[in-house]
């Protein structure tokens, strides 16, 4: 069974202790900031800042009132990131989490073009760089405990456990709370589905979670790199057909010119020296 | 026929020294400081990439530099697949063009790496899904082919003969490789940006771009051999065949015909024709790559009067070259919706590193056009 996270944003009160904790339970360097006018700190994730509280301000009934998000990486069923990533750096683990391997990365960064949430974070200080992002604590996990955020959290609004009984508990919730959810669980289906859940009271695209369709976003990339010892074989099959028909061509051209020329005939124009009308049928070919 | 003979010994009297490789060496010299500072100090000081733009104008020339060395696997399957004979001269410059083209390549991307100095590490962590993954086999692959293609035209001014004569031996297999080499990494390049449906603007994804970057690395090819060609000839004093460009430039016309008809009918297939006709800042990019830098040189190359002359074979390559480099930069860059918390303008060092290496590249390819053996026709019939 693999794992999941379920947050409940009506839960969440912006303590960000899981923030602090994440830092603390994954070792990861302090970041410097400056105040954006909001008390969200820092403003996105970065290769440091693994999660954090995003801070979104609305209004309701004439009052200003917050709705606070726990973002990190989704952990997608079909990640992208390790689809892309040039050397299998990345990797979706049959437990829940997508895990990463500094030892194999050479930080050429295609993983943050392909993540449709725009997690994973580059070490841009560092001489060396690498990419940093949340790997639900897979460490902790193997360890047969809770990700340290989720244990953290002291109003629940984050659940770990089974991602099928999560996502029957985010029913049960919708259902039996009328009102105070919208009738969506992000991640349930997004980009064929995340091993993180949210519940929310408002849409999820005013919090600037992206619309995604049901298909998993690497799936015209891996129908073509599929298809790479097809592609191979045909081109050199038909390169070489194609070699072998000219050459054979010319040399039967050759031939006629040679024995009209010796049975005292009009020789027919020889092959290939006229450029002006004989390349038109080629290009398609090449 | 301008024979070889006359010309070589009084080129090898002409000393090395010019204003050219003084300009294109000293721009080098730039490079290759700030290049040295960008791998010891990261990327963070000599780079204005971020989190929303990691990839920047590296990136989007190390692209357009793969298309342009198309030229080397265009010209040899034209030569020697399709056995057009008539373009055999301008064969050579245009493979050294190439090989070059990719070293090129490989020293912008090790300088664009996190962690340069694991440059070598997709060969032993292999991820097949990842179209990265078979770039980066393929240009080392081809690399090695262009350099056994090209390996002639040293040994023939060395006057080694038979390494030559095993080159020419198995010339054919070796451009069929080549040919699949980079029919997969030329396409690959384009099912890059497959992995980005959230970020490519919807004008130019699709899931025919493997196909639209093939196509178009020919299309870049054939005018880089037109190029090519005419300023090795110029270089050496040797009288151009006229047919060689003037046909060239046809092949390219029949190909963008391809391209333009494909990625046209593409977009009415998708149902954008209105977000081309929208008096957007993406669809005047669009109108900019089909309409002036695509359609416009298609019609110049189109007409037999036009494509005789020099001024207009220039004119119409280097549109269509423009509009290549133009299409692997809106796919890197212009064409991208990055998150809306920063833009992305080059840091000077992205510049004096890129054109550090372009001037390198256009350095060897110059020093190698002046002192090897670089007209094909003059070996041939010594080896066939």
């Amino acid at each position: 069974m693999s794992k999941a996270m379920l947050i409940d944003l009506n839960r969440c009160i912006g303590c960000r202790a899981c923030q602090a904790v994440c830092k603390c339970s994954n070792d990861l360097p302090a970041q410097a900031t400056r105040n954006t006018g909001s008390y969200q700190n820092p403003p996105r994730l970065s290769a440091c800042t693994h999660t954090i509280v995003s801070f979104d301000e609305r209004e309701e009934a004439g009052r200003m009132t917050w709705v606070f998000t726990k973002r990190q990486c989704m952990h997608c069923e079909h990640p992208a990131c390790a689809s892309a990533c040039t050397v299998g750096a990345l990797q979706k683990t049959a437990e829940g989490p997508v895990v990463y391997d500094a030892k194999k990365c050479f930080g050429c960064r295609y993983c943050q073009y392909a993540c449709p949430f725009q997690v994973p974070g580059f070490q841009w200080g560092a001489t060396l760089g690498l990419i940093g992002k949340c790997d639900m604590c897979a460490d902790r996990q193997a360890l047969g405990l809770e990700p340290a955020c989720a244990k953290t959290c002291p109003t629940g609004a984050i659940s770990f456990g089974d991602r099928s009984s999560l996502l029957q508990e985010a029913r049960r919730r919708i259902a039996t709370s009328a009102g105070k959810y919208v009738n969506h669980i992000y991640g349930e289906n997004e980009a064929g589905g995340t091993s993180v859940l949210y519940l929310s009271p408002v849409p999820f695209a005013d919090l600037g979670f992206p619309t995604l369709g049901k298909e998993p976003i690497s799936r015209y990339a891996e129908a073509v790199m599929n298809l790479t010892p097809v592609t191979a074989i045909s081109v050199a099959a038909l390169a070489s057909g194609l070699y072998w028909i000219i050459k054979r061509r010319d040399e039967m051209m050759q031939q006629a010119v040679h024995i009209a020329a010796q049975e005292g005939m009009a020789a027919p124009p020889p092959p290939s020296t006229s450029i002006e009308q004989d390349e038109g049928q080629e290009e398609v070919q090449l | 026929m301008n024979l070889s003979t006359s010309t070589r010994p009084a080129l090898a009297r002409v000393p090395v020294f010019n204003s050219t490789v003084f300009i294109l060496g000293l721009l080098t010299l730039f490079g290759l400081v700030v290049g040295g500072w960008r791998l010891l100090v990261g990327l963070g000081p000599t780079t204005a990439l971020t989190d929303a733009y990691p990839w920047g104008i590296w990136i989007g020339f190390d692209f357009a530099l793969i298309a342009f060395s198309g030229t080397a696997f265009t010209m040899a399957t034209l030569v020697y697949v399709l056995r057009r004979e008539q373009y055999r001269e301008a064969l050579r410059p245009a493979v050294l063009a190439g090989l070059l083209g990719y070293i090129a390549v490989l020293v912008l991307l090790v300088l664009d790496l996190g962690r340069w100095d694991r440059f070598w590490s997709f060969m032993i962590n292999w991820n097949l899904h990842s179209p990265l993954f078979e770039v980066s086999w393929c240009i080392v692959l081809y690399s090695a082919v262009l350099m056994i293609e090209t390996s002639p035209q040293l040994f023939e001014r060395l006057g080694k003969e038979s390494p030559v004569r095993l080159v020419y031996r198995f010339s054919v297999p070796l451009v069929i490789a080549g040919l699949t080499l980079s029919s997969l990494h030329q396409s690959t390049l384009g099912t890059l940006y497959l992995n980005m449906p959230h970020r490519l603007h919807a004008l130019w994804y699709t899931p025919l771009l493997p196909l639209f970057f093939f196509i178009s690395s020919v299309m870049a090819g054939l005018c880089m051999a037109i190029l090519a060609y005419d300023v090795a000839c110029r270089v050496t004093n040797r009288e151009r065949k006229a047919h060689i460009p003037a046909g060239l430039a046809r092949l390219a016309a029949w190909v963008t015909l391809v391209y333009v008809a494909l990625k046209l009918g593409d977009l009415v297939v998708a149902g954008q024709l209105p977000m081309l006709l929208a008096w957007t800042a993406a669809a005047r990019i669009m109108w900019l790559e089909l309409g002036l830098l695509a359609i416009a040189p298609m019609l110049l190359f189109f007409s037999p009067a036009l494509r005789a002359r020099r001024g207009w074979q220039w004119a119409g390559a280097l549109m269509i070259l423009a509009g290549v480099l133009l299409n692997r930069f809106s796919a890197t860059l212009f064409a991208q919706a990055a998150p809306d918390w920063t833009g992305y303008a080059p840091h000077w060092a992205e510049w004096v590193s890129t054109v550090g290496v372009l001037a390198a590249t256009g350095l060897v390819w110059y020093l190698g056009i002046r002192r090897l053996s670089i007209f094909d026709s003059d070996a041939h019939s010594k080896y066939h």
